[in-house]
């Protein structure tokens, strides 16, 4: 049993590290939090290795003049799925621009086992100073509020890395929403990002993070998304507007307060925080709110390319086809991987370039996200497409997209995949005849098919009321009782049978007791000669009964037992001598004195009754 | 030979019956004989939409036949309704399996909408020499004569071994061939554009796209949807309006 546990559990390490050794090779990606910052404002650049194994060894510095990139740390995450492991690792630099202008950080060469993967190149737009920024590239609300006496207890700022924007674009935005550290907040629901004309993603897990402002100290919550301009014109973005209830630190009783208006002096002046949380906290529900930001938004350039379906960002294509082998009318699986960033929840499949000669069906998608706002990852579509004629190759997939950053149309088109079509080319359509029974059975594959259906047939056939098949209808079953009732008559024959036969093997056995009894009194030779004779034709009597089974043993007589023994003329004369002297015995009331019986008498008799078999 | 005798009789009744149940109504009535033929009529006469009526008034009157679903099947064709004309054929089969014409206008059919079909496994692919009504006859023939062996003969082990294991065999691919792939979940979508999609909500993720005509395997059904198993071996929740039976 311990063995067998022993085996099994091997067995299953062995499934996990061929599973783990033959798993999918390993991809990485890099991405920037945000594209577009200000001198002196930090930018995080995460680079993920999927599927990367153990042996991993990223950059230690990233050298860009002009930025101070640091190593902050690693984290790694491991996913378990029907015995199938995957894993990744996410390395975090922070980027500090020390100077406006606009960066490259080249590609960064990681070495993953024996593989060698590169990072993407990616742009770093950086803006001169915060008051620059907020008039120029970068587009920041303030983080003053309106509500006088809460802005010292919690304040919210909305960031929007762009004043200006193509319809259709993902704008990466940052929420931040901070609490002074001297409160406490006991509840909380999401931001909320008012305005019309966009679209904004869902909004993740807020980043909780202690930040200095201004000598104070604040709790902050990131929360991190995207949105999307719907039409074009100039729109507001927010306000943002953040509804909390927050736990604040009561004033002592000596403190003068102004009625109905806690907040006109500042709260955390008073003596009482010298012990905060120390003693008794009053609640507020308060509502902050950020300044709006007003976006552009721009429409998208005239001359955009057939294959254009809305897409907007920056992106790559890779695409496969399978089987290369196959007959005419077969499914041919493309499969077509979009990679990078942009509005993926507008990308369409890629098309093919030359559709002639092709069927297409419709295809069906997934998305793999790389962030958590979803507008970086792959998106991977699966077309499925079958010739209709011999055909040498898959024309290349054709994927249009529009890129902001290039201000313009670009167009991906994939390689072209070999192909093998076997079988003949189905003939032009044909009418077949109507003649009723020329119905031949159209071929299949390659061979030639008829276009049009076969002649109406005018005959209604046979009526069927059911297509429930017999076994689930109840005429099958009651059938059944005729077999059944025949069984059963069977088996009660067969019973009876048993039963008879019982009784006469009883009777048989009881017979045959009887005449081995009598036997066994002749031989000892001790019997008187009435006692002898009758024993002796009782003895014959029922050797003729186990003989001849349908006779009673009372009913035999010597002539009965002659002709049941077939016995020679002597012997049926002694028979019925045996008989008589019997009879004479029984009925004559003669002695049974020992001198009437003589030996050679008693040895005769003996013989002839043995000698019946 | 008494008992050959009754024996003889006992199969004869064993199937008399059922196909006396089937062939019960070897006349047409009145109605449905002067519908078929009005609607053969107007067929004819290029009116398709009237002899789907009329076929479909046949239909709903219960005086089914392999050929009244094949010619509804040509008037949904002609029609231009290939989702509800494969339909048509696929029932017209299912009475009568060895129905050439409907054989024939139901690959033309699927040729005309790239339909998708579901991949009967192996074992249903080997079982397709019969059919479920004829599997559950021999299954019923192998058992009743394992009993009669049983009582006749009590001391035939081997026989009677022999008899039980060709019953469940016959009965399990009588199981096999009601419960796969063409059994009685059997389906057929008859809309244009329908989706199976991993949730009951028109919105939820696509998991396949169907053309009309395309086979599915209903596997369970709630309110306005059905879960059922996909041509391309995954499962997925279609619109119950998008879909219909092949058994009636």
């Amino acid at each position: 049993m311990l063995m067998d546990r022993r085996v099994l559990i091997l067995a299953l390490i062995a499934i996990v590290q061929m599973q783990s050794a033959f798993g999918d090779s390993p991809k990485i990606t890099a991405v920037l939090t945000s594209s577009d910052v200000v001198v002196g404002e930090t930018v995080q650049l995460q680079i993920q290795i999927d599927n990367a194994g153990m042996s991993v060894r990223p950059p230690s510095e990233i050298d860009v003049p002009g930025l101070q990139i640091r190593y902050t740390g690693e984290s790694t995450q491991m996913t378990w799925k029907n015995f199938s492991k995957s894993s990744s690792i996410t390395y975090n630099y922070t980027i500090l621009p020390e100077k406006p202008g606009s960066y490259t950080i080249p590609p960064q060469s990681i070495r993953v086992g024996k593989d060698n993967l590169q990072t993407p190149e990616l742009t770093l737009r950086v803006a001169d100073s915060p008051k620059a920024a907020a008039s120029g590239g970068s587009n920041r609300a303030p983080s003053s509020n309106s509500q006088v006496g809460e802005e010292k207890i919690a304040f919210a700022e909305l960031l929007v890395p762009k004043k200006t924007a193509y319809v259709g674009e993902m704008i990466p935005v940052v929420i931040k929403v901070g609490f002074n550290s001297r409160t406490r907040v006991a509840e909380m629901v999401p931001p909320q990002v008012n305005g019309q004309g966009f679209t904004v993603q869902k909004l993740g897990e807020g980043e909780r993070n202690l930040e200095n402002i201004d000598g104070r100290s604040y709790v902050v919550f990131n929360y991190k998304t995207a949105i999307s301009a719907a039409r074009i014109g100039n729109f507001q973005i927010g306000p943002v507007e953040q509804k909390a209830n927050v736990l604040v630190p009561r004033r002592s009783s000596g403190t003068r307060r102004k009625p109905f208006d806690p907040f006109s002096e500042d709260p955390f002046s008073d003596p009482f925080f010298a012990l905060p949380f120390g003693g008794l906290m009053e609640q507020h529900e308060i509502n902050v709110k950020s300044d709006p930001v007003s976006l552009e938004v721009k429409a998208l350039p005239v001359g955009a390319p057939p294959t254009f379906s809305g897409a907007v960002g920056s992106f790559s294509m890779t695409a496969e086809a399978n089987p290369k082998r196959v007959q005419i009318g077969d499914p041919i699986t493309i499969k077509a991987a979009i990679s990078g960033r942009g509005n993926f929840d507008r990308m369409n499949a890629p098309e093919l370039s030359d559709e002639r000669g092709w069927h297409k069906y419709p295809p069906s998608s997934n998305f793999k996200q790389d962030d958590d706002v979803g507008i970086s990852g792959t998106k991977t579509f699966e077309l499925v497409v079958s010739p209709n004629e011999k055909l040498t190759r898959v024309p290349p997939l054709a994927f249009g997209y529009f890129d902001p950053v290039k201000e313009k149309y670009v167009t991906l088109q994939s390689e072209a995949v070999p192909l093998i079509v076997e079988g003949n080319a189905p003939a032009t359509p044909a009418i077949v005849g109507v003649t009723p029974g020329a119905s031949a059975a159209p071929t299949s594959g390659g061979q030639q098919k008829a276009q049009d259906i076969l002649h109406q047939i005018n005959e209604t056939g046979k009526i069927v009321s059911s297509f429930t098949p017999f076994y689930a209808r109840k005429e099958f079953w009651l059938a059944q009782l005729l077999p059944l009732t025949f069984a059963l008559g069977l088996t009660g024959w067969k019973v009876q049978n048993v039963r008879a036969s019982n009784r006469a093997a009883l009777r048989a056995a009881r017979l045959q007791h009887e005449r081995d009894e009598l036997l066994r009194k002749l031989r000892r030779d001790q019997l008187a000669p009435r006692e002898y004779f009758s024993d002796a034709s009782r003895v014959v009597q029922l050797k003729t009964a186990l003989k001849q089974m349908n006779i009673e043993p009372a009913t035999v007589d010597a002539e009965t037992a002659a002709r049941v023994f077939d016995l020679n003329a002597e012997q049926s004369e002694r028979m019925r001598r045996l008989f008589a002297t019997s009879d004479e015995f029984r009925y004559s009331g003669a002695g049974n004195g020992e001198s009437a019986l003589s030996s050679d008498g008693r040895r005769e008799t003996l013989e002839l009754i043995e000698s019946l078999s | 030979m008494k008992l050959r005798a009754r024996f003889q009789i006992l199969v004869l009744l064993l199937f008399a019956l059922p196909s006396a149940e089937g062939a019960s109504n070897d006349g047409p009535s009145r109605t449905g004989d002067d519908l078929f033929a009005k609607a053969n009529t107007e067929f004819a006469a290029g009116n398709f939409k009237a002899a789907i009526a009329d076929y479909q008034a046949v239909v709903g009157s219960g005086e089914w036949s392999a050929n009244l679903f094949y010619d509804l099947g040509n008037a949904y064709f002609r029609h231009g309704d290939f989702g509800r004309a494969i339909l048509n054929y696929d029932r017209a089969l299912r009475l009568d399996r060895r129905h050439p014409e409907a054989d024939a206008n139901l690959r033309i059919a699927r040729d005309q909408t790239r339909s998708l079909e579901l991949v009967p496994s192996a074992l249903e692919r080997y079982l397709n020499f019969g059919t479920a009504n004829l599997f559950a006859v021999v299954a019923a023939i192998f058992f009743w004569l394992t009993i009669t062996l049983l009582t006749l003969r009590p001391g035939r082990a081997l026989w009677t071994v022999a008899g039980i294991l060709l019953t469940a065999i016959c009965g399990f691919a009588a199981y096999k061939s009601e419960n796969g792939t063409h059994g009685q979940g059997l389906a057929i979508v008859i809309a244009e554009n329908t989706e199976a999609r991993v949730a009951t909500v028109d919105s939820a993720r696509s998991v396949l796209a169907l053309p009309a005509g395309s086979e599915v395997l209903i596997l369970q059904e709630r309110g306005d949807w059905n879960y059922a198993a996909l041509p391309n071996d995954q499962r997925g929740w279609i619109a119950a309006s998008a879909v219909e039976k092949v058994r009636l």
